[in-house]
């Protein structure tokens, strides 16, 4: 059975590997003449991702009353969605 | 008179009701922290989706001039803060559980650590902050930098307030004010710090690619 620290733990790592991950695609398409639509979007699917691990795991809204979960989870998508609209 | 049975079933009845009104409320889902933080943080959230998207329409108006800005930004130190910040907020995360099982002094360890994590951040925002200032670039440089240093420094005093917050809490846990993680109004004070310094990690998580990366 997993510890509770090794659980946050585990979510801490995700977050550093989308982190890592969001600086290396913005280094490969600064030297790539590729569509910055897809880079953008990229991008803001990263930023979902990590919004979802810090408020479902470190908030702890994965079992809290779903309007607050929700309303929260629909920042991390609808915001950068907006960004991506406004860039294309 | 009720006989001796009768009363054993009785109070096993009682048990099994008690038993499953426990369930009950366990069952019961919980938002952390105080309801009142939530709506702050609501409209802190608000606040900053307006500058997310007024930076991103005003870099759509100016693509040159942004583009020119960003690749005057330390991306490195930017990646750094956000190491920094989300190991705060891992820390943070931790101690709410070290609280919960009654272990105050490691929770007190934990947010020391958390804090450590963000005074990282705060000197490598400074010494990036100094080192635009050496490049003689400020806030009236451009529109770039008026709203970088508008919604970066925004994000700096919450850091700021955030701090105090952690500091104020592991000073309460430190001497026990949290003794009774039962007593919900007591403990919901320290869920609703974390839940604070989550949001703040949760914004710059937002901030950096929109700012350093894109």
């Amino acid at each position: 059975m997993m510890k509770v620290w090794q659980h946050y733990a585990l979510s801490w790592g995700w977050l550093i590997i989308l982190t890592t991950a969001s600086v290396a695609v913005g280094q490969y398409f600064q030297h790539a003449t590729l569509n910055s639509v897809l880079f953008i979007a990229i991008v803001m699917l990263i930023i979902a991702l990590k919004g979802q691990q810090i408020i479902d795991v470190f908030m702890e809204l994965k079992h809290a009353p779903k309007f607050w979960r929700n309303i929260m989870l629909a920042y991390v998508i609808v915001i950068p969605l907006i960004i991506t609209l406004i860039y294309i | 008179m009720p006989d001796n049975q009768q009363l054993t079933t009785a109070i096993m009845v009682n048990e099994t009701t008690f038993s499953e009104k426990n369930t009950q409320t366990n069952d019961i889902k919980k938002l952390p922290g105080d309801l009142a933080m939530w709506f702050f943080i609501l409209a802190e959230l608000t606040v900053f989706a307006i500058f997310f998207i007024g930076f991103a329409i005003a870099e759509n108006l100016n693509l040159v001039m942004f583009s020119e800005g960003k690749a005057q930004l330390h991306k490195v130190a930017g990646l750094i803060n956000t190491i920094a910040l989300i190991t705060s907020s891992y820390f943070v995360a931790i101690s709410v559980h070290s609280m919960r099982v009654n272990k105050e002094r490691q929770a007190v360890f934990r947010l020391l650590l958390a804090l450590i994590s963000a005074a990282i951040y705060v000197v490598l925002k400074l010494w990036e902050y100094q080192s635009l200032f050496e490049q003689g670039i400020d806030i009236e440089t451009n529109t770039f930098f008026t709203l970088y240093f508008l919604i970066t420094a925004f994000h700096f005093m919450h850091i700021l307030l955030g701090m105090v917050i952690l500091a104020y809490m592991a000073k309460n846990a430190y001497q026990g004010k949290y003794k009774n993680p039962e007593t919900e109004n007591e403990f919901s004070g320290f869920e609703s710090g974390a839940c604070y310094w989550h949001m703040v990690d949760l914004l710059w998580i937002i901030l950096f690619p929109l700012i350093y990366i894109i």
